[in-house]
């Protein structure tokens, strides 16, 4: 069957759509951000590590002098402060508002086409191998509750999980404990100890963050952590080699 | 499957993100009142940056900066939203004032502008969404899905939007009438607390009307669907709640017409002021050109209508949100003003005055001296008032039960409103109704001495008649209820359709002021309409036969008797909880709303006038100002919550 709600598409295929639409809006714009406040934290605290540690080597390397250096590296980080939390928010709050515009669409989809819906479903759980009896049964106990209806539809339809997302402030605020936390160690170390265990530190905390987040999304810590170092030692290395010529 | 997520909520909420779906349970506690908490933390700011000021000035100025962010942001970006659409509005007026402070140098009184405008805006929010606590709790006890009984007894289960009118569904003990209907099968307790604020739950037996939202307490039923989802009482009263929240009454509208014209004037006026008066006046100190632009901007704060705009639609969301507290529910906000101007109040007696629940006292015969009503007359007397939902069919019907009768089927069934039922049995004529129409008969006069003071109601069979005879009970502090409308100079009436004796024993015993006793439907009907133009008259009736008269009325409410969709279509106002105790204090609330608005309008006018024509003369400096016209505004605010007192 095909008609204006599926746009000239099989049902399946629309599930297809659908399911793409959902994946591009449960995911952030710039995909620099994962969800979640530990994530946000733990993308903060290497980003400012990285800038910390790159800024120190520059504006060493262009000979300003140490008592204009602090107060520059500072200033700026305070400014990051600001842009990491604001952009993290906003970002938050671009996929809420999506998300919230899918949901009203598909509540509307189920008000006004329940028999497109109904296609819908039958044809998701038939691509699951279940036919027959069973199929309607279970169609029919799905279609009773029109709550368990969306929900389904959001879960199966546009692959989208309820009760998943923290807040966009809530996940600001981790960016913003990620940036403050690092900016804090960093600082102390590098008016404390020499530049080298700052830069020990530095890898510490990529360390940290990166197995934190292995931890939480369930991947193998061990390849995530020797990556991210991988790449945080030659990102830092690039400025460090190019400006030693 | 875990239970599914309550969308409803959700949706209803206006697709709130402290409710949102998507977020997890822990986290949408930061989107609770986040523009009260947003402008509370740009005041702390304000503060910190005010102190840096005379220390720090570039971390003041950086503190100013966050002000801005927080308080600014959303100003505007509903000032752009205005301009986009070509309207003028006082967010584009404040968030002018503000941002043009700035670039005069006067920061500060730009951002205390801005962090009161939004503290107003978190307060307005708070309000509404105090006023919206009804709808949701109603939508909480509204089922999704029903049981839903096949033909071979067996039951699956569907969604209420695909139920149909008198498909059977199953209710178990302890669920929720998902949808009005009758009775089929089972006898239980039935709760009505959540719709009516009833306490005591109700016995329902088969063939008895059950109401969407009701729990079933007992045993389990099986009803017969009556009125499908988006008819039912539930549904309903939750658009009853969500429209009186949406419309706007004369007065609103009003005011929101006047400020659109005079938020444009005032731009206008502050543009004209800051090139022209200097212009004319540049001779006079303080009135040249230096701060010519400062003194517009002083003008265009002290003129800006906020607490104008806001005079009204929060005293009406505050009445409205503690009405509802008590069970009473509005159809619009005009109501209230409707209510303010009565002076006159008009009671229907039966089921409005007295409880409606009549006990049977004797059956006379009037045709032969002692003959007994028989069963199959009863029964005749049952199939009559099963089309009818007065009391009298109520008591009928009982005493038919408690014989163990069936109905019996009556044909050319008629209502006749006002008067009765009659229909054919037999071949032989059949009413039931109004004892005047058995006025013929020989023992109609002897009987009706007797029975003086009683609710009355006529069996007529042919060429026999019967006359039942019932007591019924004043409502509880019914009484106390009336004495204190009539010392608020507000004349009691009843209007009724019974026998002028009884009708008078009752009003005599209440000390209501004036009786029509008597009354046929057309002529209540155009009493109530004369009354109303009169007297502006509130006319509180509950069943079938007020439906009109209280649509006619200047203000209509409805007792209870929800089950009754005409009566709540008809009226303006709903007691839920079938209470009349509350009616003194609901003709208070009304004047009390008005009196507030009132208040509201001449306090912000004077507010305006205070402190115009000084800002433009150049004696009241930008803060001073700014301070004048928010403080109105959190006056005119705080003024209107004393409405949700109770």
């Amino acid at each position: 069957m095909t008609n204006d709600h599926f746009q000239g598409k099989k049902a399946f295929e629309h599930l297809i759509d659908a399911r793409l639409k959902g994946k591009i809006a449960s995911s952030e714009i710039h995909g620099v951000e994962l969800a979640g406040h530990y994530s946000a934290g733990a993308d903060a605290a290497k980003e400012t590590t990285f800038l910390f540690l790159v800024l120190l080597i520059v504006l060493q390397k262009i000979g300003v002098s140490n008592s204009l250096l602090h107060p520059a590296i500072f200033s700026l980080f305070f400014g990051f402060l600001f842009w990491k939390t604001g952009r993290s928010a906003l970002l938050g709050y671009t996929r809420l508002n999506r998300l919230h515009r899918l949901i009203e669409e598909e509540r509307y989809e189920i008000e006004h086409h329940r028999p497109q819906e109904k296609e819908e479903l039958k044809a998701l759980y038939e691509a699951k191998g279940i036919k027959g009896k069973l199929l309607d049964d279970l169609i029919d106990h799905l279609m009773a509750d029109d709550d368990r209806l969306l929900q389904v539809m959001l879960e199966e339809e546009l692959g989208l999980r309820i009760e998943s997302f923290e807040h966009p402030l809530k996940q600001a605020l981790g960016a913003f404990l990620g940036v403050l936390g690092t900016l804090t160690i960093l600082s102390l170390s590098d008016l404390l100890l020499p530049h080298l265990a700052t830069c020990f530190i530095g890898f510490c905390i990529i360390a940290t963050s990166s197995i934190t987040v292995a931890h939480f999304e369930k991947n193998r810590a061990l390849p995530s952590l020797i990556w991210n170092l991988g790449v945080f030692i030659l990102a830092i290395l690039i400025p460090y080699l190019l400006l030693s010529q | 499957m875990k239970k599914p997520y309550l969308f409803d909520d959700f949706f209803a909420s206006g697709m709130e993100e402290s409710i949102s779906p998507f977020l997890t349970k822990d986290s949408r506690a930061y989107a609770k009142n986040l523009s009260l908490k947003s402008a509370l933390l740009a005041s702390f700011f304000l503060a910190i940056s005010y102190c840096f000021s005379f220390y720090f000035p570039s971390l003041s100025h950086l503190f100013l900066a966050f002000v801005y962010f927080l308080a600014g942001i959303p100003s505007l970006i509903d000032a752009l939203e205005d301009l986009k659409n070509f309207e003028i509005h006082i967010d584009l007026l404040m968030t002018f004032a503000a941002f043009s402070a700035l670039f005069l140098g006067s920061g500060f009184e730009g951002a205390l502008l801005l962090v009161l405008f939004e503290l107003s805006h978190g307060l307005e929010e708070s309000v509404m969404k105090k006023a919206k606590t009804t709808l949701l709790s109603l939508q909480k006890i509204s089922p999704r899905s029903v049981k839903l009984v096949l033909k071979d007894g067996s039951y699956v289960e569907r969604s209420i939007r695909d139920v149909q009118v008198k498909d059977h569904l199953l209710v178990p003990v302890g669920e929720i009438i998902p949808l009005d209907g009758k009775i089929i099968s089972g006898s239980s307790f039935v709760d009505l607390q959540q719709i009516t604020g009833e306490f005591l739950p109700l016995f329902k037996n088969p063939g008895d009307v059950v109401v969407a939202g009701s729990r079933n307490i007992e045993a389990m039923l099986v009803i017969e669907v009556a009125r499908v989802s988006h008819d039912s009482t539930l549904t309903q009263l939750m658009k009853l709640i969500s429209s009186a929240s949406d419309q706007k009454p004369k007065l609103e509208k009003a005011i929101d017409r006047i400020t659109k014209t005079y938020s444009s004037l005032i731009i206008l006026t502050t543009f004209l002021l800051a090139i022209f008066l200097p212009l004319f006046f540049h001779e006079i100190a303080y009135l040249g050109k230096e701060g010519s632009i400062y003194r517009s901007l002083a003008f265009l704060i002290a003129a800006s209508p906020c607490a104008l705009i806001l005079s009204a639609p929060i005293a009406y969301l505050s009445a409205i949100s503690s009405a509802a507290k008590k069970g009473i529910l509005f159809k619009t906000k005009e109501v209230l003003d409707q209510i303010a101007k009565c002076k006159m109040v008009a009671f229907d007696k039966t089921g409005t005055l007295t409880e409606g629940k009549l006990d049977l006292q004797e059956i006379y015969s009037l045709h032969q001296e002692g003959a007994l009503i028989t069963k199959e007359e009863l029964s005749i007397a049952y199939g009559l008032e099963l089309h009818s939902t007065h009391p009298i069919a109520h008591a009928i019907i009982n005493l038919a039960k408690k014989e163990k009768l069936e109905p019996t089927s009556v044909h050319q069934f008629r209502l006749i409103p006002g008067i009765g039922l009659e229909g054919s049995y037999q071949g032989k004529s059949v009413f039931i109704g109004h004892p005047e129409k058995a006025l013929s008969f020989p023992l109609f006069f002897e009987v009706m001495e007797k029975c003086k003071g009683k609710v009355l109601a006529v069996l007529i069979i042919q060429e026999k008649a019967y006359l039942f005879s019932f007591e019924d009970r004043l409502r509880k502090e019914i009484a106390q209820s009336i004495d204190q409308i009539r010392q608020k100079k507000i004349k009691t009436v009843m209007l009724t359709g019974d026998f002028e004796h009884n009708a008078k024993k009752i009003a005599n015993f209440l000390g209501i002021e004036e009786v029509y006793a008597g009354l046929l439907p057309e002529q209540k009907l155009s009493l109530v309409e004369t009354l109303s133009k009169k007297e502006h008259l509130i006319m509180i009736g509950d069943g079938i036969n007020d439906a009109a008269a209280l649509k006619r009325a200047s203000v209509g409410i409805c007792m209870g008797k929800i089950g009754s969709r005409l009566a709540i279509d008809a009226s303006d106002v709903v007691f839920l909880n079938d209470d009349l105790h509350h009616l003194p204090w609901l003709l208070d609330k009304g004047k009390e709303t008005i009196q507030i608005i009132r208040q509201n309008l001449t306090l912000s006018l004077s507010f305006i006038l205070i402190a115009t024509i000084p800002s433009l003369l150049g004696l009241i400096p930008l803060w001073l100002a700014v301070i004048l016209h928010e403080g109105g505004t959190l006056l005119v605010g705080l003024n209107s919550l004393r409405l949700l007192k109770k």
